[in-house]
């Protein structure tokens, strides 16, 4: 049926100087469903979202966009999101929609879907972790994007509220969106996610649904399987080859 | 999920995805976006006490000077000679202080990351900060020359008092010459300013940054001026086209060349205007251009 993902990335390659981040990374991102891309620190995680959001360039390879035309084909959650202080989490998602021709019933909704209607009028600066992180979320969906990715959208949250924002990226998808999401909350994923990357020293190590990955590694749990995939010790940061 | 959605038995076979649900939104118009970017900076400046309070300060401080220095008594023209010099160095500090940090605070924030992700160019994105902050600082220079100017209209003149030749000639029309002439260069250097935001990587390097362009604007073309004079590089025909390479020289001579000496109907040529409102132009059209790469590069 779905033939043409709506994000693909082929061979995917991303240096900075002599450091090699990402080597030939290959994956794609469907429409519907929720892509949940694991990996120890320094794994190249945020960089290959970051390529694959257009941010950066790849250095070799190519992504390529399979969606409809549209103002804004993928958005993003940057790892640590920040907004300018002075203004309301309202005018914040206001400004971002009327970039995309929206008007500010648009940001209210946004707000809504993510929970934050209570915080609509309370500047930025003034807003939790938490929810400066469900704002970031918002901002992300702004422009009604086909995909959405989301970097590490848990990461400081508490278990309710990171249970809230895998159920805002499941409602994401459902509504037929392509989202792409890391997270180190393997629990989570294991129970959120539709398929999984693994990713270590830059490269892919593993992808598939959860069950089988884990039916893969013969391992109880994910985690046991993402240990068993990746070449480094847990608790230790493995750095990509030339990494100074 | 995806089982649960629109990828699957519910749509049509052949189709790509579920995403024709979603898309189709045509890009905003560069007025549009633009507009956007102008209003939030707009915002910005008028939520920024700061910004208030380097108006107040240039008020006092302009007011100040024009009273002790006798102007507001004498009339527009020795009020506008007044203030020239202060005002060649109070305004390219208010000019830096409003774009200092203009781009680079949105690039610290990650907020230039995620415009990427927008249908907003580079340019687009300067052109909303500096259009905004203009607007701003164009207010917070013309508000203390025009209480200054209107402080003239209502303080008794002097006879003669300073500048006898101007009486007979002082008019507002040439205070306010000099005003635009004020704002101009204020918009000029606020172009500086926004390129060295977008060019610095930290608060710090970008304040350094600012101090060296200050000092260039300030004390460094004059210098290399009058060093190209000494030693014969410029010819004393050409100083006052030559004039025009510095924004400061080009301010000064388009103030007292359109403001003061033609009060006076004689005098020496102080600037070649076309030339200076050339050289003004380049260094706000350069300022702006390298400040579009540097957000492209960012």
């Amino acid at each position: 049926m779905s033939t043409t993902p709506l994000l693909e990335a082929s061979n995917v390659n991303r240096s900075y100087g002599d450091v090699d981040v990402l080597e030939g990374v290959s994956l794609t991102v469907d429409a519907g469903e929720v892509v949940a891309l694991i990996g120890p620190n320094g794994a190249g995680k945020s960089t290959l979202i970051r390529v694959l959001a257009g941010i950066e360039p790849p250095t070799a390879g190519s992504v390529d966009y399979g969606g409809p035309e549209t103002a804004r084909p993928v958005g993003y959650l940057p790892q640590q999101p920040a907004f300018r202080p002075g203004f309301t989490a309202r005018e914040t998602l206001a400004y971002y929609g009327s970039l995309v021709g929206d008007d500010e019933g648009v940001a209210r909704e946004g707000l809504a879907r993510v929970g934050l209607e209570a915080a609509a009028d309370r500047p930025v600066e003034a807003l939790s972790g938490g929810m400066t992180r469900l704002l970031g979320i918002a901002q992300a969906t702004v422009g009604d994007p086909p995909v959405v990715v989301l970097d590490e959208p848990g990461s400081g949250l508490d278990p309710g509220m990171s249970v809230h924002v895998f159920e805002v990226a499941a409602e994401l998808a459902d509504e037929g969106r392509g989202v792409l999401l890391s997270s180190h909350d393997l629990e989570l994923v294991e129970r959120n996610a539709d398929r999984v990357v693994v990713i270590d020293r830059g490269r892919i190590v593993e992808a598939g649904p959860p069950e089988e990955i884990t039916e893969r590694r013969s391992a109880p749990s994910l985690l046991d399987a993402f240990e068993l995939a990746v070449a480094g010790e847990a608790g230790t940061v493995e750095l990509v080859e030339g990494s100074p | 999920m995806s089982g649960e959605t629109g990828t699957g038995e519910e749509v049509a076979p052949e189709t790509t995805t579920a995403a024709s649900v979603h898309g189709g939104r045509p890009e905003p118009g560069t007025g549009h976006v633009v507009g956007t970017i102008v209003r939030r900076e707009l915002r910005t400046v008028a939520r920024t006490p700061t910004f208030f309070i380097l108006g107040a300060a240039l008020t006092a401080v302009l007011l100040g000077v024009a009273w002790l220095g006798g102007g507001l008594r004498s009339g527009y023209v020795p009020t506008a000679v007044d203030l020239l010099t202060p005002l060649e160095l109070l305004v390219p500090i208010v000019a830096v202080a409003f774009g200092y940090r203009a781009v680079l605070a949105d690039q610290q924030r990650g907020e230039l990351d995620v415009l990427r992700t927008y249908p907003v160019a580079p340019w687009q994105i300067v052109a909303g900060v500096y259009v905004g902050r203009a607007v701003g600082l164009a207010v917070a220079v013309l508000a203390p020359l025009a209480v200054v100017g209107g402080a003239v209209a209502v303080v008794d003149h002097d006879t003669a008092i300073i500048y006898a030749t101007h009486t007979g000639a002082d008019s507002p029309l040439l205070y306010a010459r000099m005003v635009v002439l004020t704002v101009l260069f204020a918009l000029v250097v606020l172009a500086v300013a926004v390129a060295i935001s977008a060019v610095a990587s930290a608060t710090r390097s970008a304040l350094a940054l600012a101090v060296v362009a200050l000092v260039v604007l300030l004390v460094g073309a004059d210098l290399a001026l009058v060093y190209g004079l000494s030693v014969g590089i410029l010819g004393d025909g050409s100083l006052i086209h030559a004039l025009a390479l510095s924004p400061l020289s080009a301010y000064r001579g388009l103030v007292l060349e359109t403001a003061v000496i033609v009060a006076a109907g004689t005098g020496p040529r102080t600037a070649a205007p076309l030339s200076s409102l050339l050289g003004l132009a380049l260094w706000w059209l350069a300022s702006l251009s390298v400040a579009t790469y540097a957000v492209k590069r960012a």
